[in-house]
């Protein structure tokens, strides 16, 4: 057996701070950086895999694999290393019985509920006794804002009003979802300011989740509990396009449109 | 040589008065007054404020009849939170700065630091001030005095300054719920209530001991709250009294009464024999609170804006054969048509206080419950209603299943073993609602079933406000139910077994290597 070379770090103790790096790796960039909550089970599965191609690299050559195994076969066959033999035998066993028992405890946390934010708009839908296509549907007042610009800032101030006395409950003042009654709904009321939400959306498809609301989601639109009223049967059609036209102008942001891609 | 003295003298006032504005900047806490444009402030204004707070400032934007309570007037002069003198209106800009800065829990107003910058508030400041023609500050300021801090001593004292006289219990009632013993009107005529105290949460101006010293020493302009500095009220307290009841005031906070926006399970223990049969029973108190918000009805006609009912408290315990909850609110009135007392408190005309539980039929298997509106046409949901009746008739519980606000059939609480029971205290309902886990007709009332998450709904009335009834109602989202499954030993039983199996594991491998050593 060729001498093992001397290391910095023993290699077992380089693969489990790989592995470890790589856990808080997940955790750093998902619940802290990103602000999103990994669920366990997904995270146990990546680290299942990541364990394994750990050990895959670690013991890929012949002597790779025995330099990572040589602490734990000292540990046993070395009769110096006695006494760090019995405590390890003592806290293996501890853990193991430890993480079974508290695995079989039941959990009492409530059920995660992954939400489709944007669901797949359907080609037609109903509202207002008629059919309405979303592959052509326009707000017939967008044009005003380079054709008449006086007529739009009328058009958008008439819309701030609509919002105020309708929409600012959930969605907020700030147009930031946090409306005074946005903590008492789940799903929570979507954030306009965020760039994820109605800047990445046409206005139709506005028109069409504010018209039909939630009881007007598809059916893969999970998990089915929006409390989004169906504004058709407040509001005319009127209405809600010049909504639509606050939101993007308080916001500062642009609808996409079939024209630019 | 007078000249030369005079001069010297000038020097030491001069370095006084720097010191001295020194240590006032820097007493003046975390939001000091800078200089804001007014006109500056006025584009901002147009832009974020008059969709509430009106063009002119007046409180009469689009959503004034639509908010409770109802936009400022700026017009009017009068601000709730401020540090100046009770005699004098006029605000501190901090005051108005702190209001715009961190918005007024438990109103339509947001705090604006995350959108506006703090030379836009500072201008905001210098605008909204204009509107009451605010030109010069406060002449004089609430005198603080020295801080006396909270300990058991001051608290004991300002308890009894509190009730004095009826001094604080008069509007706010004994527990300082704001149990309500009279009508309050605001500036405008539009009716105000009491703080309930023990929700700090709620407080505009937060409960820190020295806000609520200002709140007492200043009053709260434009309500029925008065200045207890003033020296001509016969309920006046001395600054060191204040800072006595300021420490009790803070003191009442029932924090179970807070949301929890992580605990969304109501979890029911089993208990062994009888379950609880009274709302007062002593075992409800060592059971876990949780707490929802609740908000009004705005989905379905007619939509409602100025609820009172805030929050809801459930417990609930089960045992083999039925299920308990108990339900908590605070509501300041006890509602009862009929009773003269209670009419004169209410907005007329006076309906009964109520409460509802909503359950689905069908306890959902995957993740699609029932509309949370009364359920829908595929997913029909059990209501438990419960009412408290009038001064003729006592409290009933009644029994719906339902799909959808149009399709309801009405069942007989008391052939399924639906019951309800109800006690009212010092601004506080608690409701008992116990049913057999298992009931006769299957397709139409929920089997309960342990260890299951069970989506769980509910909803409120208080009948003195606005008349609160039938889809006029307070309401919360799903949530969670769950009967805890008792454990057992099974867990530590196989976990015993694994560390068992783990060792002699170990114990084999070393003396197999032991023995090939040898």
């Amino acid at each position: 057996m060729s001498a093992t070379p001397k290391r910095m770090i023993p290699r077992l103790l380089q693969m489990a701070l790989v592995i470890v790096g790589v856990y808080f790796g997940f955790i750093l960039f998902f619940d802290v950086l990103l602000g999103q909550l990994i669920p366990k089970s997904l995270l146990t599965m990546y680290m299942v895999f990541v364990v394994a191609g750990v050990v895959m690299v670690f013991t890929f050559t012949e002597q790779g694999a025995q330099e990572l195994a040589g602490p734990i076969k000292a540990l046993v066959e070395d009769p110096s290393k006695k006494m760090m033999r019995n405590v390890v035998f003592v806290i293996v066993p501890l853990l193991a019985g430890y993480y079974t028992y508290s695995s079989m405890l039941l959990s009492f946390e409530a059920p995660v509920e992954l939400r489709t934010i944007h669901p797949a708009p359907p080609n037609k839908f109903k509202a207002y006794g008629k059919s309405y296509n979303l592959t052509t549907l326009e707000n017939p007042y967008r044009k005003f804002e380079k054709e008449d610009p006086a007529k739009f800032k009328e058009l958008v101030k008439e819309g701030g009003d609509v919002y105020i006395r309708n929409c600012q409950y959930c969605h907020g003042d700030k147009l930031d979802g946090k409306g005074p009654y946005a903590s008492g709904l789940n799903p929570t009321p979507l954030n306009f300011q965020d760039v994820g939400t109605i800047a990445q959306l046409q206005e139709s498809f506005l028109f069409w989740r504010i018209a039909t609301g939630g009881p007007g989601l598809p059916a893969e639109a999970a998990p089915w509990i929006s409390s989004m009223p169906v504004w058709q049967d407040f509001l005319t059609e009127d209405e809600i396009w010049k909504v639509i036209l606050f939101l993007y102008n308080y916001t500062g942001r642009q609808p996409r449109s079939w024209a630019h891609e | 040589m007078n000249n030369r003295r005079l001069g010297k003298t000038m020097t030491y006032i001069n370095k006084l008065a720097l010191l001295t504005l020194c240590s006032a900047l820097f007493a003046a806490g975390p939001a000091m007054a800078k200089p804001g444009t007014a006109a500056k402030g006025k584009e901002i204004y147009d832009k974020r404020c008059t969709w509430c707070h009106g063009a002119e400032g007046d409180g009469k934007g689009a959503a004034r009849d639509r908010l409770n309570p109802p936009p400022r007037d700026f017009t009017s002069g009068n601000y709730k939170i401020r540090s100046s003198d009770f005699e004098d209106l006029t605000p501190n800009d901090d005051d108005i700065f702190r209001m715009i800065r961190d918005g007024m829990p438990g109103t339509a107003m947001p705090g604006w630091s995350d959108i506006l910058t703090e030379q836009d508030m500072w201008d905001l400041v210098a605008h909204v001030k204009t509107f009451a023609g605010y030109e010069k500050p406060p002449a004089k300021q609430v005198d603080y005095g020295t801080q006396i801090s909270s300990s058991a001593e001051s608290i004991e004292k300002g308890k009894k300054l509190f009730e004095d006289g009826d001094r604080c219990v008069e509007c706010h009632g004994k527990s300082g719920k704001g149990s309500a013993s009279k009508r309050l009107k605001g500036e405008a005529g539009e009716r105000t209530w009491p703080r309930n105290l023990t929700k700090p949460w709620t407080y505009r101006g937060s409960n820190d001991p020295k806000d609520i010293f200002s709140r007492i020493s200043t009053g709260i302009a434009g309500t029925e709250m008065p200045s207890f500095a003033d020296p001509k009220s016969k309920k006046k307290l001395t600054v060191e009294e204040r800072w006595h009841v300021a420490n009790y005031v803070a003191s009442l906070a029932k924090n179970d009464k807070k949301v929890n926006a992580d605990n969304t399970v109501v979890k029911a223990d089993k208990v062994e024999g009888e379950l609880p049969a009274t709302p007062d029973d002593e075992r409800w108190g060592k059971t876990a609170p949780t707490t929802f918000y609740l908000v009004p009805q705005i989905i379905g006609k007619e939509r409602y804006f100025t609820p009172s009912n805030d929050t809801i408290t459930v417990r609930a315990l089960y045992n083999d054969k039925s299920v308990a909850m108990l339900l908590e609110w605070d509501d300041r009135t006890r509602s009862t048509p009929g009773d003269d007392s209670a009419g004169k408190l209410a907005d007329a005309p006076i309906e009964e206080d109520g409460v509802a539980v909503q359950l689905p039929v069908v306890i959902p298997s995957e993740m699609q419950k029932p509309y949370f509106g009364m359920g829908d046409a595929a997913h029909p949901v059990n209501i438990w209603h419960w009412k408290g009746g009038t001064k003729d008739a006592p409290e009933t519980a009644s029994l719906i299943t339902s799909k959808g606000f149009k399709e309801i059939e009405k069942r007989d609480a008391k052939e399924v073993g639906l019951t309800a029971k109800s006690g009212y205290s010092d601004g506080t309902w608690k409701v008992l609602m116990v049913r057999p886990l298992a009931t006769a007709a299957k397709d139409k009332d929920i089997q309960f079933v342990e260890g299951k998450f069970i989506p769980v709904a509910f909803a409120a009335w208080d009948g003195s406000n606005n008349s609160e009834k039938g889809s006029k109602h307070t309401m919360t989202t799903w949530y969670w139910l769950l009967l805890k499954p008792a454990t057992g030993s099974k867990p530590l039983v196989t976990g015993l077994v694994i560390a068992a199996l783990f060792l002699g594991g170990l114990l084999w491998w070393a003396r197999s290597a032991g023995s090939k050593a040898a």
